[in-house]
């Protein structure tokens, strides 16, 4: 168990920058996930806490150690990886037993450890199976029995779902979360999947092009994003991005549509200049139904998505495009005119230029 | 393009035909050799040859009173079975290393070596052996078939490491292994099937390889495929025995490849590893 401390980290392949200066504390016991667009250095940064990857500049800190050279073999680290990377040619129970047969561990205290993880993990019936004899789910488990064995400073996990079909993922979420509150020890998940880091992290680490946009927890991300990045990247559907002009007392969309600032910002509209361009972001399940509320405007419904628990509709109001999440009662056809306004205090103001919050 | 089963089943004949045409390539001098093993020696050279005649040992008789043939049969085990060996325990490390880095010019230097005339290497040889008084050893023999064995060794291996995803080495070194334990606990027990591909097509290529043992063995280490040339030219050539001895030599490569056919087969169109 040990915290991770990464200080102006810089990695390059050849003359390409993948991170160009990252810092990043990790607290003891956090499971933190980073999350964010394929390609933008997640696994980078993860090999390089586990060794797999060198460093260019910065430090990293596992505990009190400064790691950047010391090999993989002598982290005590742990990884899951995309493709679970078992070994072929060994049985689940010596998958398993490797790494604690590579500390020279006693034969009874392997066996032991094994077993007690197989039973956690529900695996204990396959310990003599080969992996290629194994589902995807099954070969799953055994790549994290294999981790869970070894009781190491940190977990890491790269995208380990990514191969499982969608409702084995719901379920093994919910197992991986339950498995870190029993553990206690630092993980690090990597995912693209926002819904992934949203479930299961005690902090999100939000990354794109190397760089790390926000850091918090899954409702300080989803309530307060820092950017229009954020904002867009976390929560389903995306949130809906509004030009929008402060005047007196009013925020102005295109075409004329325009509420009073006082009933989205009740609290925060003294800070915006008037006359100041901005983006308005609004989530999809923060348009109310306001039938009797007449600064409520007029959305023209044209598509609906029915989920069942709710109801998506796509909508066009002035020069507006945009989806709202509705109560499916409502029964929303396309052509049909909702009153919709957005929820007080639930509205996000941005600057169009920088893409900044503005709070 | 779409096939019409009377197309696949011209494709069907072509291939057939083209087979038998191969085989009948490969497999007749074969035959002829075999045969001619068998015949007196004023009957090896009729033309056209004769398919019907009475079979005779004379050849086999002769070769073994007139020359140490089994002497010769172990100077060729040793030599082909230590250079086979340390072409394996050279090549295979280096084939790793190769596809672990992705530095490919050893490999290529290997090859170039292999790709050079034998005869480019026998006389800077010859004097080296000789200045170290080591003609005629078992050692010049096998250390300069390691030249035949090693890059075989190493082309035959680079594809089945390469095979192999990185991610199972890198999850080795992450519980522990050093680069020593990822080749031998991991990356060996993977290539076995290009293990055994290997050291057959090496121990083929070492037992039929003749120019250095031409010049680097004496009449004690003699190679079998080396000794089947006095037969050449002494006056007349003795084709009979020359048949003879082709013959016997012929033997052991193919039994070992009868014995290892199906390994040989799956381990050369890959797939061992994937799992
Ligand atoms: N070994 C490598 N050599 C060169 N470029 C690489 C290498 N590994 C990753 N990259 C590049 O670094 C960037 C980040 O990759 P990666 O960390 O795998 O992204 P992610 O895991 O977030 O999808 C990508 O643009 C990728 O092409
Ligand atoms: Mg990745």
């Amino acid at each position: 168990m040990a915290s991770i401390r990464i200080r102006n980290l810089v990695k390059r392949f050849g003359n390409v920058t993948v991170i160009p200066d990252l810092s990043l504390d990790i607290p003891d016991h956090e499971f933190v996930v980073l999350v964010g667009p394929s390609g933008c250095g997640k696994s980078t940064l993860l090999r390089i806490l586990a060794g797999l990857e060198s460093v260019n500049e910065g430090d990293v800190y596992i505990g009190e150690e400064r790691v950047n050279t010391v090999p993989a073999a002598k982290r005590d680290i742990a990884m899951v990886f995309q493709d679970y990377a078992l070994y072929p040619h060994m049985t689940v129970r010596q998958n398993m037993a490797f790494a604690l047969e590579m500390r020279g561990m006693s034969k009874a205290e392997i066996e032991e450890r094994v077993q007690k993880a197989a039973k956690l993990l529900h695996i204990d019936g396959l310990l003599d199976r080969r992996p290629k004899a194994l589902s995807g789910g099954q070969r799953q488990r055994v790549a994290m029995g294999r981790a869970i064995v070894r009781d190491p400073k940190v977990f890491l996990f790269d995208e380990p779902l990514s191969n499982l079909d969608a409702k084995l993922r719901a379920q093994v979420r919910a197992e991986i979360k339950a498995l870190s509150q029993q553990l206690r020890t630092t993980m690090v998940f990597v995912t693209h999947d926002q819904i992934e880091a949203m479930t299961m992290a005690d902090r999100i680490v939000v990354m794109q092009s190397g760089v790390i946009q926000q850091v918090g927890s899954p409702e300080e991300v989803y309530e307060k994003p820092a950017n229009m990045f954020v904002a867009g990247f976390i929560g389903s559907p995306s949130m809906n991005f509004i030009p929008a002009r402060m005047t007196d007392g009013e925020i102005c969309l295109e075409d004329g549509v325009s509420f009073p600032a006082e009933r989205l910002f009740p609290v925060r509209s003294q800070a915006i200049e008037a006359g100041q361009p901005l983006t308005l972001g609004v989530r999809p399940e923060h348009f109310l139904f306001a039938p009797d509320d007449p600064a409520a405007f007029k959305a023209q419904v044209s598509l609906v998505e029915p989920l069942g628990s709710d109801t998506l509709v796509h909508f066009t109001a002035g020069g507006i495009d945009a989806v709202a999440r509705v109560s499916p009662d409502l029964r929303p056809k396309p052509g049909d005119v909702l009153p919709l306004i957005p929820a007080p205090n639930k509205v996000h103001l941005f600057m169009p230029e920088t893409g900044e919050a503005i709070c | 393009m779409t096939s019409t089963p009377s197309a696949d089943r011209w494709i069907g004949y072509l291939n057939t035909v083209l087979l038998m045409v191969a085989g009948i390539i490969v497999v007749a001098p074969t035959l002829w050799m075999v045969l001619s093993s068998f015949k007196f020696s004023h009957e090896v050279t009729a033309y056209p040859p004769t398919l019907f005649f009475t079979p005779t040992l004379t050849n086999y008789v002769s070769l073994w009173e007139r020359t140490p043939f089994i002497q010769y049969g172990i100077n060729s085990a040793v030599v082909t079975s230590a250079s086979t060996a340390l072409g394996i325990l050279l090549g295979t490390p280096a084939a790793f290393v190769v596809s672990w880095t992705r530095i490919t010019w050893p490999a290529i230097v290997t090859l170039l070596a292999r790709m050079a005339p034998g005869t480019l290497f026998l006389l800077p040889w010859y004097l080296m052996f000789r200045q170290i008084d080591m003609i005629g050893s078992y050692w010049a023999l096998i250390l300069t078939h390691a030249v035949i064995t090693m890059p075989i060794v190493i082309w035959v291996l680079l594809p089945f490491f390469d095979n192999i995803p990185r991610s199972i080495f890198e999850a080795a070194q992450v519980d522990g292994c050093s680069p020593i334990r990822v080749f031998y606990r991991i990356a060996l027990p993977l290539v076995s099937a290009g293990l055994s591909v290997s050291s057959i097509l090496a121990f083929v290529f070492s037992w039929n390889y003749f120019l250095f043992a031409l010049v680097l063995s004496n009449s004690d280490t003699k190679t079998l495929i080396a000794a089947s040339f006095n037969f050449i030219g002494e006056g007349s050539t003795n084709w009979g025995a020359l048949m003879a001895a082709a013959t016997l030599i012929a033997l052991p490569p193919l039994v070992l490849a009868i014995i290892v056919q199906r390994w040989l087969v799956s381990g050369l169109t890959l797939g061992a590893v994937k799992g």
